[in-house]
């Protein structure tokens, strides 16, 4: 029953021999927070302005509410709103001048909240765009984006340049928007903001969509760092199921073990153990192995 | 710093300079002509010498049945004010705009002061200004060994230099203003006001209302009362070296007194908001337009009055030279008032192409800085909001065109009752014609190739205009002759206007315009 309120199929962009983007094919469901993510040239912002419509795709389509991107944009841009990565904004006009001109091309506005929002962001919204620091410029499009309560909202890096303070208020802002039934998409290089706020995460590299799921999903994926301190002799480890990356510091073993951890317990059962410390990786952790481990890959996949 | 600044103030100066030598040519040359008889040179003489609104618009005409007095008196003014707008570009550019584009910060990370960077900035420009006088001084020396002419060398180097003093004053100006303005374009504008306030003050001083010592005040004053070739007095170098050396001290002065990108005056940054208008895309346009409304306006009001002023007098003596044969190559055949408008209206329709171009280089710069995206990312069609540009620029271009009609009209209607004013609105209609045109092949180009919207539409009018002047000296095949827009249009009031041609124009330009909205809705949205 649940509406996508995204949904790309082998949506594909090439600048001559540049791949940008390479044959996307996800879904984004109707009310959750969906993260996008990749290191600089993944593709986010190429995805981004794909859905709305402001470049054509080399091949593959995308929807938005099932409405087509390139064929019907104006009906699909007014249940949307989106946060550029750098605004191009009018210096001579106002912060209030410009939120009234936006609002006015929405065509719907809630003003009591957007009132709110500027009270929340403390924008002063009496000064003129020219005289705007870089993360008040952010705050004018941001509020602009969350005044009129679309069904969807696509943030590119949107926090980029705000202070932590106003990047937890937006935090709040999109917890809220979510409990409304609101979609957000958001593209961040700010992990603990993605890891705090999104239901799912799709990871980008090269143009190319590595994963997509839940945090938790994902880290299953990915390895367990154990530590464990022996009472006596060490045992060898090196040939259980999964195991890798052993180094060991007096009766200290640190290792990263994938896959299930019934191997190990085995092969751990007659050893005397005084302590075993299991952590699960940080979204970062994660991400850094996924980013990293693309050089290989990359590498023999030119020649492919 | 200097160095880097001299490369790159070195082409426009030399091509100025280059350009005001031939102004001195050209003028010089064609005086002989034009005016062969003494009884020719002394009834021009007799018509502008003494005439008390000639001088306070022109400046005084103390020797006009002479060669020289001739072309000091018709070039002068010309210069001064080309000269002042590209000293005052060329310096708010190299000091300013490059701060504001945060390049300053990237040199002044060196070992340098900003005192020593500013100093370094000036002396570059001044070497500009050199690099202009000794173009100039060869082609005057040059054509001062004409027999028609006949200067020597001396003079002929203090007329250049009196031609070359108003750029070196107003870069000393536009290095002053850089420093009390918030960004370039306020630098440059604080500039237009020196400008146009020492226009004012030399005007009120030669009216003969008795307040001729107001000359002194004005730095167009001091660049008139120069005189070269007539009754030269090079006492007032003074002023215009001691006014310029001040404003260079107090700029360095300043910029190493205040941060860099900040301002001495502050602009009003705040203020209540102002919502007429900001309903839309369309109004938003037509707000930011309104400083272009209202500067193109002047100008085409201001051409307009004086070109018919200036119709009278000028159509009387055209009759009579051989200047009718040029006139009547570029189409404006007949004799008087009504082929000098003729040619005067091709000048206007040279203005209204340079404005059509610039409405599609606003609408390039609003894609390339990003703004157009949040409209388009707003329930706003592509088409849609560039028709919407395009309406726009097409109403601004009838305005101009009917105002410059009724201007030129007023101007004939201080001296005589020869040219009707409908006559004169079909003349200025007539000159929108090629303006849709180019405005027209402009969108073509930006919904193919936006990069290139500005190169190929400027391109375009210049092309149109060197063919039509080099055409009108007859020295051109017809087939290129006819590339040319402007002869495609008839020069009416001269003759009536050709309405099959402007009509074609204006089809074509329609045409291309709706091709480029096709081809602007199907293509990506390009960054800068
Ligand atoms: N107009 C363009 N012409 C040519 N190549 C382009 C163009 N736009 C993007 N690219 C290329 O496409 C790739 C993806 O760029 P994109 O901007 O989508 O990356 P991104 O994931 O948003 O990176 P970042 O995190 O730095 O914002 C890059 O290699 C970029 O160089
Ligand atoms: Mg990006």
């Amino acid at each position: 029953m649940t509406e996508a309120a995204i949904r790309t199929e082998g949506l594909s962009k090439f600048y001559g021999s540049v791949r940008a983007l390479n044959d996307l094919s996800m879904e984004v469901t109707a009310g959750e927070v969906f993260g996008f993510l990749g290191p600089n040239g993944a593709g986010k912002t190429t995805t981004i302005r794909l859905l709305l419509g402001l470049i054509r795709p080399s091949a593959g389509k995308a929807e938005i509410f099932g409405l087509d991107s390139c064929s019907e944009p104006v009906e699909a841009h007014r249940r949307l709103s989106y946060v550029p990565a750098e605004a191009g904004l009018w210096p001579s006009l106002t912060g209030e001048e410009t939120l009234h001109l936006l609002g006015k091309v929405n065509g719907h506005v809630d003003e009591v909240y957007r009132d709110q929002l500027v009270k929340r962001f403390e924008l002063d919204s009496s000064r003129k765009i020219r005289a705007y620091s870089r993360g008040n410029r952010q705050k004018v499009i941001l509020i602009a984006a969350l005044m009129s309560r679309p069904d969807l909202m696509i943030f590119d890096e949107p926090t980029s340049g705000l202070d932590p303070l106003m990047e937890h208020e937006f935090r709040n802002c999109v917890s809220e928007a979510r409990q409304r039934g609101q979609t957000v998409f958001l593209s961040s290089h700010i992990l603990s903001e993605v890891e705090a706020l999104c239901d799912r995460v799709a990871i980008l590299r090269n143009g190319r969509l590595v994963e997509i799921g839940t945090l938790e999903e994902m880290r299953h994926l990915s390895a367990l760092k154990m530590e464990i301190t022996f009472a006596k002799d060490i045992p060898d480890l090196s040939a259980v199921p999964g195991v890798a990356t052993l180094q060991s510091a007096g009766r200290t073993v640190s290792l990263q073990l994938t896959g299930p951890v019934k191997p190990l317990l085995e092969a751990l059962a007659a050893s005397e153990i005084t302590e075993l410390v299991s952590r699960e990786p940080s979204l970062e952790e994660l991400f850094l192995s996924l980013y990293g481990e693309g050089q290989l890959p990359k590498a023999s996949g030119a020649h492919a | 710093m200097a160095r880097r600044t001299l490369l790159g103030v070195l082409p426009s100066a030399v091509l100025w300079g280059v350009v005001f030598g031939l102004f001195v040519a050209s003028s010089a040359l064609s005086y002989a002509g034009i005016y062969k008889t003494q009884a020719d040179r002394d009834s021009l003489a007799a018509a502008f010498g003494a005439n008390v609104s000639t001088s306070a618009l022109f400046g005084p005409a103390p020797q006009l049945q002479t060669v020289a007095g001739f072309t000091v008196f018709k070039i002068w003014l010309t210069v001064a004010l080309i000269g002042g707008i590209w000293g005052l570009m060329a310096s708010t550019k190299l000091l300013r705009g490059d701060e504001d584009s945060g390049r300053w910060e990237l040199l002044l990370s060196g070992a340098t002061t900003r005192e020593q960077a500013t100093f370094q900035v000036l002396l570059g420009l001044l070497g500009g200004t050199v690099a202009l006088w000794i173009a100039t001084a060869a082609l005057a020396v040059a054509t001062g060994r004409s027999p028609e002419f006949n200067v020597a060398v001396r003079p002929a180097l203090y007329l250049a230099l009196s031609l070359a003093t108003t750029a070196f004053m107003f870069m000393g100006v536009g290095a002053f203003t850089s420093q009390l303005g918030a960004a370039r374009r306020q630098a440059a504008a604080y500039g237009g006001w020196i400008l146009g306030i020492s226009y004012a003050l030399r005007m009120v001083a030669d009216s003969g209302t008795g307040l001729h010592w107001l000359i002194w005040t004005s730095p167009l004053g001091w660049v008139e009362m120069l005189q070269p070739l007539t009754s030269p007095k090079p006492i007032s170098l003074l002023p215009i070296f001691g006014f310029t050396c001040l404003l260079g001290y107090l700029s360095v002065v300043l910029a190493g007194r205040r941060d860099v990108g900040a301002s001495l005056i502050q602009e009003r940054s705040r203020s209540g908001p102002r919502l007429l208008l900001l309903s839309g895309h369309m109004g938003l346009a037509v707000r930011m337009l309104r400083p272009v409304i209202a500067s193109w306006g002047t100008a085409v009001a201001a051409v307009g009055v004086l070109l018919g002023y200036i119709a009278y007098a000028a159509g009387e003596t055209l009759s009579k030279s051989s200047m009718q044969t040029i006139y009547a190559r570029l189409g404006a055949s007949g004799a008087g008032i009504k082929a000098f408008l003729g040619v005067s209206f091709l000048m206007l329709a040279v203005m209204l192409s340079f404005v059509a171009v610039g409405q599609l280089t606003a609408v390039r710069a609003e894609e390339a800085d990003q703004r157009l995206d949040q409209f388009l990312a707003r329930p706003v069609t592509r088409i849609g909001w560039l028709a919407g540009r395009l309406a726009i620029a097409v109403s601004f271009l009838a305005a101009l065109g009917i105002l410059s009609g009724v201007m030129a009209w007023l101007g004939v209607a201080i001296e005589s009752s020869a040219v009707s004013l409908p006559t004169l609105l079909a003349a200025g209609l007539n000159i929108a014609a090629p303006a849709v045109c180019i405005l027209g092949i402009s969108t073509l180009v930006f919904g193919f190739l936006p990069r290139a919207t500005a190169i190929v539409g400027y391109g375009l009018v210049s092309w149109s205009l060197l063919v039509e002047f080099v055409g009108g000296i007859g020295a051109l095949n017809h087939w290129i002759f006819d590339t040319s827009l402007f002869h495609q249009m008839n020069a009416a009031p001269a003759i009536g206007p050709n309405i099959t041609s402007d009509s074609w124009m204006a089809a074509i330009g329609v045409a291309a315009a709706l091709a480029g909205c096709i081809l602007f809705a199907r293509r990506d949205i390009q960054g800068g």
